[in-house]
């Protein structure tokens, strides 16, 4: 049982990190993400790059570590900006602006895949262990560093962030956007550089992501579908533009998964989770934060 | 140098024209009352001056600085813009932040980045204007009554650390005798070197508190308030 936990927090962790950026997005932008995937997949190669490298150069330990940690979010926020220039900047005080940029994120993640294939080729590229091999003993089951590790650095990553927008003038000024973009824009705040912002720190979050999921996967064209998918259904069952609803939903989906993948098989996973997903969404149209019910006018 | 001056401003939103070639200009120190009755174009003249129109076209020099100009798309792009030269407007229908709190609703005002540091010493001055705001800073400000949204949306404004105030209709919705409180507020705040445009319904309510009052008629100011009124009524007897 303590296996399975955690586990689910493992999965809760990662997934809760690119489903915490698929709700920033929309909630301050109004732009559904789709490319949200191939920012998952840019820090996975930004960061594999790095180790490439740093075999040259040398460099080991936790310097590589750190160095494909942050890479792996810098990558992820770079991409995440040149998903916000094509299909953000150009579009975003046109009609129809949320079907627009689903459409064009869409076309950026079909794009991009492709892309990830004529560059890298379709083999599976693994990263290098960034918290070591071994595991604590504790009673009868135990934990490995790799997933004491994720835990600790998502939440932590979650919980920095959290604060930042809590306590900050620019985190003010997103949830501000968050709520009412007219009010917003009467205190001088701008929809497009703070919407860039925005896809930045969504991007860095998914690269961290990223990184943290490539420790048990690899990276490859297509290993950003599946965490956009559960970060999607995530971000739903939260309800979109809620932190502690994304949180909530983060846990019960990552439980979900862990249990079906434990007690019943792997490949069941999706359709529990869109079960679950359906589920709510029938008794709580807005998702278990229910943020939007009484915060959009 | 004159804080505002309009030339030749038309705005519309599409094929709707609500402003035809009005002129104004607003000198250092004066609070102006704007009167007229409801869809004549006082919200269109305010929202205009910081860009919030569907169109518009004709010079707006805000202290000597071009800011009009003919714009037909982007609603709002250039409003932050704007608004960061030192215009404030308490916008109608308030655009408060519902969800956030109400010490976060008024500290968003103080946003550009030297007035964020004295944003502590400016909420205090807020309370002294509003006193029932100060046992509610922290309650998100979606629960708050009309009259408390209307304080909240206006010391949002007095925040920032503007030259020209635009306060767009402050009794609109609200018992009589708060918005009289609320108005008299208004017109005690020290401007300095500022100004402070006030749209209103209400003419009695403004009379021998501002400097000068204009009356707004279908898109064009009239010196001639009672022209402005129409043959209707005083606007005091539809509000009340």
């Amino acid at each position: 049982m303590i296996e399975v936990l955690i586990s689910a927090a493992v999965l809760a962790s990662m997934y809760g990190l690119v489903a915490i950026g698929i709700s920033f997005t929309w909630a301050s932008i109004g732009m559904l993400n789709l490319a949200q995937g191939f920012i998952f997949t840019a820090g996975g190669y930004t960061a594999w790059l790095f180790a490439q490298y740093a075999e040259v150069w040398g460099i080991t330990g936790p310097a590589l570590s750190v160095g494909v940690l942050i890479l792996g979010m810098g990558g992820s926020a770079i991409a995440g900006l040149l998903v916000g220039s094509v299909a953000f900047l150009p579009l975003q005080d046109r009609a129809n602006f949320r079907t627009r940029s689903l459409i064009a994120t869409l076309a950026i993640s079909l794009i991009g895949t492709q892309l990830w294939l004529i560059f890298f080729g379709p083999q599976n590229k693994p990263l290098p262990p960034v918290f070591g091999e071994g595991r604590i003993e504790i009673g009868a089951g135990g934990i490995s560093y790799q997933q004491l590790g994720t835990i600790i650095v998502a939440s932590g990553m979650l919980a920095a962030v959290i604060f930042w927008m809590r306590s900050s003038r620019h985190g003010l000024q997103m949830r501000a956007m968050m709520m009412n973009p007219l009010g917003a824009a009467v205190v001088g705040v701008s929809v497009r550089t703070t919407g860039m912002r925005v896809l930045a720190i969504s991007g860095a979050l998914t690269g961290l992501s990223s990184v943290l999921l490539a420790q048990i996967f690899f990276v490859s064209p297509t290993s950003g579908t599946q965490p956009l998918v559960t970060g999607l259904i995530i971000s739903l069952a939260g309800g979109l533009g809620s932190i502690p609803g994304t949180v909530a939903a983060a846990g019960l989906i990552g439980l979900a998964e862990a249990l079906t993948a434990r007690y019943l098989q792997q490949s069941l996973v999706p359709f529990v989770l869109f079960g679950i997903v359906v589920l709510i969404l029938i008794f709580r149209p807005r998702g278990l934060g229910g943020l939007l019910e009484d915060v959009r006018e | 140098m004159s804080i505002l001056k309009i030339d030749g401003l038309s705005a519309g939103y599409g094929p709707v024209r609500v402003l035809h070639d009005l002129d104004l200009e607003i000198n250092p120190g004066e609070r102006v009352g704007l009167v007229g009755l409801n869809g004549h174009g006082k919200t269109t003249l305010l929202s205009t001056i910081v860009g919030l129109t569907g169109w518009q076209d004709g010079s707006i020099e805000f202290r000597g600085e071009q800011i009009g100009g003919r714009r037909s798309h982007g609603m709002g792009r250039t409003t932050p813009h704007i608004v960061r030269k030192g215009i404030a407007l308490a916008p109608q229908g308030d655009a408060i932040f519902p969800g956030l709190s109400v010490k976060d609703n008024l500290d968003s005002g103080a946003y550009s980045g030297a007035t964020w540091r004295s944003r502590r010493r400016r909420r205090e001055r807020i309370l002294e204007i509003f006193p029932p705001l100060a046992k509610l800073l922290g309650q998100s400000a979606g629960t708050l009554s009309g009259g408390e949204r209307r304080m909240v949306s206006v010391g949002r404004a007095l925040m920032s650390d503007a030259t020209l105030y635009l306060v767009d209709e402050p009794s609109l919705g609200l018992a009589p005798k708060i918005s009289v409180n609320l108005v008299a507020a208004l017109c005690e705040i020290d401007l300095g070197d500022g100004a402070m445009i006030i749209a209103e319904q209400n003419l009695p309510l403004l009379e021998g508190r501002v400097d000068r009052v204009l009356g707004m008629h279908a898109g064009e100011l009239k010196l001639d308030v009672g022209e402005a009124l129409g043959d209707v009524p005083p606007a005091a007897g539809v509000h009340l």
